[in-house]
C-alpha cells in the first residue's frame, strides 16, 4: 500500500480521480500538442518530421504578426479598462448606497450568458443598417457608423461588448476585496478628517494591491485567449483586420488542416503568455509583499 | 466502522464509474432491417428538409433503415475528421465536394466506380458538371445531391417602376441599369456585399471567380500548384467589381452579408447576388416580387461559382458489397428525389428530377435549375479552403478601398501562391 501515514494515503486515494482526468486531459495534450509542433500533419496521414521548420516559417508569417498584433491591441485597451471598470463596481457595490444589490446583481449578470449570446445580441446591437445603436444616434442626426464593418471602430465595437460582458468578473474579485479591509481603519481615516476621494486613492486602492495584482494577470492571461467574440461579432474581419492570433490558430488547424503549424504557433503564444505572467508576477507581486 | 464506511464510497465511486462504460450494450444482430448509419451536416431550415426525405425513405423501405448516428452538431468537418482518425466512421456521410479533398488522399473515402456499375447505377441521369467534379484521379469518390451556385436574384417591381424591359446581359447594362434604378427609384442598384461582419463577404469573392471563368479563365493553373488571375481576366474581373462602388457607386461600401440579403428582402435593392440558399428566405417575404436566374454571362459564358453537398462512403477494411448495395440504394432514394430537397433551394443534381413536374411546381426554382450546368466547382486543392479565405480579405480590401487594381492583383497573386508553397 501507498507508505505514510492514513492521512496522506486517503489523500492519494481521493486524489486519483481528479489526477487521471487531469492528466489525461490537460498534461498529455500539452506535451503531446509539443511534439506534433515538429511535424507536419493533417490528422489523417502519417506525421512527416519537420524539426523547427513550423517554427522557423512562423517567423515570415506575415498574418501570424498580424494576427498576434490584433490580439495585442485587444489586450492593451481591454486590460485597463476592465481593471477601472471593475473597480468602480466594486466601489458601488461596498458603498452605502440603498441600491447596491441591486447594482450588485446588474453587474454581473451579463458574465453568466453565454459567449455566442453576447456576441450575437451586441454584432445586432451594432449592425450598421438595422442596429439599435445606429437608430439611436441617428435620433440626433448623426450619420450611420459601421462600427463593425470600419476597421476604425471594428476592434472597438468587440472591446466594448466585452466590457459590458466580463467587467462583472473584476468586480466581484475586487469588492471581495475591499471587504477585507477593515472597517476600523476608514472610520480612523473619517475622524482624521479624510474625505471620499482621499479615502479611496489613500486606503483602497494600497490596500487594495495584491488584488489588482491578481486582477491584471489574470485579466492579461484571458484578453491573450480571446477568440469568440470576435470570430463571431467580426469573422476576424473586416478584411481581417480583427483576426486574433487564437482564430488564426483555430483556422490553421481545424479548417486547413495544417496541425504542426498550428501547434507551434500555439506554443508561440503560450510563451509569450508565461513571460508576460512572470514579468508582472515579479515586478508587480513582490513589491506588494514589501 | 470508519473502514467499513471507506470501503463503502469507494464501492459508491466505482459503481458510478462504471455507468461511464455502460453505452454501448450490446450489438446483437437482429433479423429486422439492415440499418445504414449516416452523418448530416444540414441544420435549421435544410436539417428539416433533409429529415424528410430520410422519413419517407424509412416509410417506404422495409428491408433497410436510414439512421442518423449522432445529434446535429456544430464543427461537422472537425468531429468528422477526428471520426476518421478514430476509425469510426458511419456508412455514409454528406459532405461538401469542397471539402473531399481532405479525405480522398489518405483513403478514407471509398472509390465506388466497381459498386456503381455492379448495381447499375443511373449514373447518365446526373447532371455532368456536378457528378464530374466528384472524380480524383479517374475516380468516383461521391455522389453530388446539389449544386449550390450563385444566382441572381431580381426584383421585378424595381425594374418596371425604372422602366427597364430586359434583364441585363452584359456588364455594360448592368451597370446602366443599376445607375437607372437608383435614379428613378432611389433604391440599392446592384446589391453585392464586400465587407466581413458576422459573416464572410464570399459573395464577392465567388462573383471575381465566376467572371474569371466566365471569360474563359481559370483561378489556379492546371495543376492547382499556382495563381493564374493576375492577367486581363483578373483584371477586368476586378475593376467591375471595384468600380461598382468607387466609380458608379451603384453598391455602397461596407455592406455586409446581412444587411444585403435584408435590403433585398424588404424591397430596396433592384439586383442582388447570392447563392440559391437565399431563395428560402425570399419567398417567404410577403409582396416581394422577384425572379431568381443563373448570373447572366456578363464578361462571357454564362459561369458561376458553385457550392455543392455530395454524399460519400466512407472507406473501412472488409466492407461488404452487399452494404455497400444497400448505401447505393438509400443514395439513389435521395438524389432521386430531389424536388423535396429543392425546397431548401438547392438545384438537384439528377436531370430526370429536374424534368418532374414536383420540381416544375417550385416556386423560382425552376428558373435557376440551368445554373447547375455552368456551375463551376472551386479548384481541387487542399490549399482551396486559406486560398479562398485569405483571397476574400484580400479583395474586400481592394473594392472598399478603391486599392489599385494591378497593385491588389500582383499581392493577391503573391499570397496565394504563398499559401500553395505550404501545402
Amino acid at each position: 500500500m501507498i507508505p505514510g501515514n492514513k492521512d496522506n494515503r486517503d489523500g492519494w486515494l481521493f486524489s486519483i480521480p481528479f489526477l487521471l482526468v487531469f492528466v489525461l486531459f490537460m498534461l498529455y495534450p500539452l506535451v503531446y500538442g509539443f511534439v506534433i509542433s515538429f511535424f507536419k500533419w493533417n490528422v489523417l496521414s502519417d506525421k512527416v518530421f519537420a524539426g523547427f521548420q513550423n517554427y522557423i516559417s512562423l517567423f515570415s508569417d506575415e498574418k501570424f504578426y498580424t494576427s498576434l498584433w490584433h490580439t495585442v491591441e485587444f489586450v492593451l485597451i481591454t486590460t485597463p479598462v476592465l481593471l477601472v471598470i471593475g473597480f468602480l463596481m466594486a466601489l458601488i457595490t461596498t458603498s452605502k448606497s440603498p441600491l447596491k444589490k441591486v447594482a450588485e446583481n446588474v453587474f454581473f449578470i451579463p458574465y453568466i450568458f453565454s459567449m455566442t449570446v453576447v456576441s450575437t445580441l451586441w454584432a445586432w446591437i451594432f449592425q450598421k443598417q438595422y442596429g439599435l445603436l445606429n437608430k439611436v444616434i441617428g435620433l440626433v442626426g448623426i450619420q450611420p457608423v459601421g462600427w463593425l464593418t470600419d476597421p476604425n471602430w471594428a476592434m472597438w465595437s468587440v472591446c466594448i461588448a466585452t466590457f459590458w460582458w466580463t467587467a462583472g468578473f473584476n468586480m466581484i474579485l475586487m469588492s471581495a476585496g475591499i471587504k477585507q479591509i477593515s472597517s476600523e481603519i476608514y472610520e480612523s481615516a473619517m475622524i482624521d478628517g479624510a474625505n471620499y476621494r482621499q479615502s479611496v486613492f489613500r486606503i483602497t486602492i494600497p490596500l487594495l494591491k495584491p488584488t489588482i495584482v491578481l486582477c491584471l494577470i489574470l485579466q492579461i492571461i484571458a484578453s491573450f485567449n480571446v477568440f469568440g467574440q470576435v470570430y463571431v461579432m467580426t469573422g476576424g474581419g473586416p478584411f481581417g483586420k480583427t483576426r486574433t492570433i487564437i482564430q488564426y490558430i483555430y483556422e490553421t488547424g481545424f479548417s486547413y488542416f495544417k496541425m504542426g503549424y498550428s501547434a507551434a504557433m500555439s506554443y508561440i503564444l503560450f510563451f509569450i503568455i508565461m513571460i508576460v505572467s512572470v514579468v508582472q508576477y515579479i515586478s508587480l507581486g513582490r513589491k506588494s509583499n514589501e | 466502522m470508519k473502514s467499513l464506511k471507506r470501503i463503502a464510497i469507494v464501492m459508491l465511486v466505482l459503481c458510478c464509474m462504471t455507468s461511464l462504460f455502460a453505452q454501448g450494450a450490446s450489438e446483437a444482430k437482429t433479423s429486422g432491417p439492415r440499418i445504414v448509419t449516416f452523418w448530416s451536416l444540414f441544420t435549421g431550415g435544410d436539417g428539416e428538409f433533409f429529415d424528410a426525405i430520410i422519413d419517407e425513405f424509412n416509410k417506404t423501405h422495409t428491408d433497410i433503415q436510414l439512421k442518423n448516428d449522432t445529434v446535429k452538431f456544430d464543427d461537422y468537418y472537425t468531429k468528422l475528421t477526428a471520426a476518421f482518425a478514430a476509425g469510426n466512421a458511419p456508412d455514409m456521410i454528406v459532405c461538401h465536394q469542397g471539402n473531399l479533398l481532405n479525405y480522398v488522399p489518405s483513403g478514407q473515402l471509398l472509390a465506388l466506380d466497381e459498386y456503381l456499375k455492379a448495381d447499375n447505377f443511373p449514373v447518365s441521369d446526373f447532371v455532368a458538371a456536378p457528378y464530374d467534379a466528384c472524380r480524383f484521379d479517374g475516380k468516383q469518390y461521391a455522389i453530388p445531391l446539389d449544386v449550390h451556385p450563385i444566382i441572381m436574384y431580381v426584383n421585378m417591381d424595381l425594374l418596371e417602376k425604372a422602366g427597364i424591359k430586359e434583364i441585363p446581359q452584359t456588364m455594360d447594362e448592368l451597370i446602366a441599369d443599376g445607375l437607372k434604378i437608383q435614379e428613378k427609384t432611389g433604391k440599392m442598384g446592384i446589391d453585392i456585399d464586400n465587407t466581413t461582419a458576422v459573416y464572410k463577404a464570399y459573395t464577392l469573392t465567388r462573383l471575381f471567380f465566376s467572371f474569371i471563368y466566365q471569360q474563359g479563365g481559370t483561378f489556379l493553373t492546371a495543376d492547382n500548384k499556382a495563381a493564374n488571375f493576375n492577367n486581363q481576366y483578373g483584371y477586368k474581373a476586378l475593376q467591375a467589381l471595384q468600380d461598382m462602388v468607387q466609380k458608379y457607386k451603384t453598391t455602397p461600401a461596407g455592406l455586409d452579408y446581412d444587411t444585403a440579403m435584408n435590403e433585398f428582402k424588404l424591397g430596396d435593392a433592384a439586383f442582388y447576388f447570392n447563392g440559391v440558399w437565399a431563395t428560402g428566405t425570399l419567398e417567404q417575404q410577403a409582396g416581394l416580387n422577384f425572379i431568381a436566374i443563373p448570373v447572366p454571362g456578363f464578361m462571357g459564358k454564362p459561369a458561376a461559382w458553385s457550392g455543392s453537398h455530395t454524399l460519400a462512403i466512407p472507406a473501412k477494411a472488409n466492407i461488404d458489397p452487399e452494404h455497400v448495395k444497400d448505401i447505393l440504394t438509400a443514395i439513389d432514394f435521395i438524389t432521386g428525389h430531389g424536388e423535396m430537397w429543392a425546397k431548401a433551394g438547392h438545384v438537384p443534381t439528377r436531370i430526370s428530377v429536374q424534368n418532374s413536374k414536383a420540381f416544375a411546381d417550385l416556386p423560382y426554382r425552376k428558373g435557376y435549375a440551368d445554373s447547375a450546368a455552368s456551375a463551376v466547382a472551386p479548384p481541387t486543392t487542399a490549399a482551396w479552403d486559406e486560398i479562398y479565405g485569405t483571397c476574400s480579405d484580400l479583395l474586400e480590401y481592394a473594392v472598399v478601398n478603391g486599392q489599385p487594381i494591378q497593385e491588389a492583383l500582383d499581392l493577391m497573386e503573391t499570397t496565394v501562391n504563398k499559401i500553395i508553397a505550404t501545402y
